[in-house]
């Protein structure tokens, strides 16, 4: 992984609390001028991760590299990373403007003070604060206190930023609104962005590439597309929330499954045997209707209208909810009687297979 | 019927009605605080002779406390010994609470480190304050201990009956008001704060004075409010670590009353009053509570 473009770079670090182990030989390494969101559900050592990487906490084993230095032993102030907290931490005492100001005012090297001024009116000015410098940081909104977050890290010019699930504050607007302007704050600046969240779709919008976690480990470093169309790891595709999963068998180029055995040509190696289906790769046809191709008998219990897609939820005979979404572009919606059975169909080739093998 | 009535206008009289909450303790404030106040004022105008005090207004008594030395001394050492109990125990306080609030980080240790600071109230005031004798004196454990060590070849004698022994009685009395105070507010200074600092390349030094005590200060000021109350108001301690050498206004107050000198007595408790309501007034000054807290 010597990437001589790597802005940092993690080699085999692992960090555990006693017995429980957060982070299990994780290496990473990420180039500069780059957005990477880390997906990863609680507890998968997302947060732990970012608190080695801006120094926080020591690894228990692993180097640490950023900038070609191995930063392992070096503290976090002096390490030029800048971290965002996921509450904003912001001092509650002082005025937007010193906010902002703190570590130009009182950081190792002293600033002068037309120099702090100018930097922290530029940087107000790029997190779009302006004319409320003076603004004591109770008597702004939520969204324009993580853009003062955002700006009492960018203003020390850090190379990398890491950011801890910083829209988690907010409410659902904001944060579609915050998730454009974090991209394009940083397209602007040209630094790295490393954000974690525990939220997919989040994850999938604002990456230029996706680290998904999985209890310690990295299960997926790849661009969204990739993650979404083809998943690493029957985990993966979990997280992802749009894959309906079914656990079965592997024998003689069949997949055995609450389906019946069908036949399958490609196999994801992982360590458990799932066939993943994309909820809107599913169609749903009347009783004895279906098409060729494999298909599973399921009622119907209940639909949720999202605007632009309808999501289905089906029950199968063993119990499992399997959730189709009905893009309305493609069509009206169609209505299905409550309690009804219907068969669920798709395409072989749709569908993901992990097994061993 | 009545259920229509109670629930058509609850909405309205909401805020109204919500003053009688405050009403027993308004009327129990008017009755044994705001009135007897009232009451001292009045009575230190009237006139005192040696046996009888009669409600006819005069200056006399406040005359005779401004034109006497042993008065206005007796002020300034109130004054002098206030502020000086006031620094000992934000000198010896603020660390402990330091350490209480913000360095230990485990909730239950940090309760448990307080209450032992509140043990000492377990025994009485008088006890407390007299214990100090056999430690400070002549012959008391200190005295023992710095010569057996031998530090010292004479007894120290300015350890018991001087102003120190009083300041020494009063610091460790009323030092944990102004612990408690400043390591509740240490403690709700969010962590990540002080790391959003660190990170920010502030040494611990800066961070201290830039975030933690500006944070901490409403306790400082509530800690010192309390102090200063009470250090104003003491009698007792002067009285049994002094010798009768320190007279406070307390003490005056105490030896008045003794001898039915009610005139004096109430000129000055309105004194007192008075000092006490400035002090509150310029620590409120300091910091707003109210947006504070």
């Amino acid at each position: 992984m010597a990437d001589e473009n790597a802005v940092f770079r993690l080699d085999g670090v692992t960090r555990s609390y006693g017995n429980v182990t957060a982070l299990r030989n994780v290496s990473l390494a990420v180039a500069g001028n780059e957005y990477v969101s880390l997906l990863g559900p609680s507890g998968s050592g997302k947060s732990t991760l970012l608190r080695v990487i801006a120094g926080f906490e020591p690894p228990n084993q692993g180097r640490v590299y950023f900038q070609g230095r191995d930063i392992t032993n070096i503290p976090s102030f002096e390490r030029g990373i800048g971290f965002v907290f996921q509450n904003f931490a912001l001092f509650p005492h002082l005025s937007v403007f010193d906010n902002v100001a703190f570590g130009l005012a009182n950081g190792a090297q002293p600033v002068a003070k037309a120099e702090i001024d100018e930097r922290v009116r530029h940087v107000i000015d790029l997190v779009g604060l302006s004319g409320l410098e003076d603004r004591g940081v109770n008597q702004i909104s939520g969204g324009q206190k993580q853009r003062v977050a955002l700006a009492r890290t960018l203003v020390m010019a850090p190379k990398l930023v890491l950011l801890d699930e910083p829209l988690g504050a907010l409410d659902a607007n904001l944060r579609h609104r915050m998730r454009v302007e974090l991209r394009a704050i940083r397209e602007k600046l040209g630094v790295t962005f490393l954000h974690v969240t525990g939220s997919e779709t989040e994850a999938l919008a604002m990456g230029d590439r996706v680290v998904v976690l999985d209890r310690g480990s990295i299960a997926q470093f790849a661009p969204p597309a990739d993650v979404y169309d083809h998943p690493a790891t029957p985990n993966v595709a979990h997280f992802l929330n749009r894959y309906n999963m079914f656990d079965g068998s592997l024998k003689d180029g069949q997949f055995a499954g609450p389906f019946g055995s069908i036949p399958i040509t490609r196999v994801t190696p992982a360590d458990r045997t799932t066939y993943a289906i994309r909820y809107d790769r599913i169609r749903v046809m009347p009783k004895g209707q279906g098409a060729a191709g494999p298909a599973i008998d399921a009622k119907f219990v209940a639909s949720e209208y999202l605007g632009s897609s309808v999501m289905y939820f089906f029950e199968t005979a063993d119990r499992k909810v399997v959730e189709v979404e009905h893009h309305l572009s493609l069509g009206a919606p169609e209505t299905y009687a409550p309690m009804q059975h219907y068969d669920l169909c798709w395409k072989a080739e749709d569908a993901l297979v992990f097994g061993q093998g | 019927m009545s259920n229509t009535a109670a629930a058509a206008p609850s909405t309205n009289t909401g805020k109204s009605s919500s003053w009688w909450l405050i009403a027993p303790g308004a009327i129990w404030m008017a009755l044994f605080l705001v009135a007897p106040i009232l009451l001292i004022v009045y009575v230190s105008f009237w006139t005192q002779t040696t046996f009888k005090i009669e409600p006819t207004l005069t200056f006399k008594s406040w005359q005779t406390f401004f034109g006497s030395d042993t008065y206005i001394n007796s002020l300034w050492t109130t004054l002098r010994i206030w502020l000086i109990v006031l620094v000992t125990t934000f000198v010896i306080g603020y660390p402990t609470a330091l350490f209480v609030g913000l360095f230990v980080k485990n909730k239950t240790l940090s309760t448990v480190l307080l209450v032992i600071c509140v043990i000492p109230f377990w025994t009485s005031f008088l006890i407390r304050v007299l214990a100090w004798r056999p430690m400070l004196g002549k012959e008391g454990a200190i005295n023992i201990i710095l010569m057996k060590l031998g530090i010292i070849q004479q007894p120290i004698e300015a350890l018991l009956f001087t102003e120190l022994s009083v300041v020494i009685g009063m610091t460790q009395i009323y030092v944990v008001f102004m612990v408690g105070p400043i390591a509740f507010m240490l403690g709700r200074i969010d962590p990540n704060i002080i790391e959003a600092a660190r990170d920010l390349g502030a040494d611990f030094w800066r961070i201290f004075r830039k975030i933690i005590f500006p944070l901490s200060l409403p306790g400082v000021v509530v800690g010192g409010i309390f102090v200063s109350v009470m250090v104003l108001g003491e009698f007792a301690t002067a009285a049994a670590l002094s010798g009768r050498k320190v007279n406070l206004l307390g003490n005056i107050i105490v030896t008045q009353v003794g001898s039915l000198k009610w005139a004096m007595a109430s000129v000055v408790g309105v004194i007192l009053t008075v000092v006490m309501g400035l002090v509150i007034a310029g620590f409120l000054r300091i910091v707003d509570l109210k947006r504070e807290l």
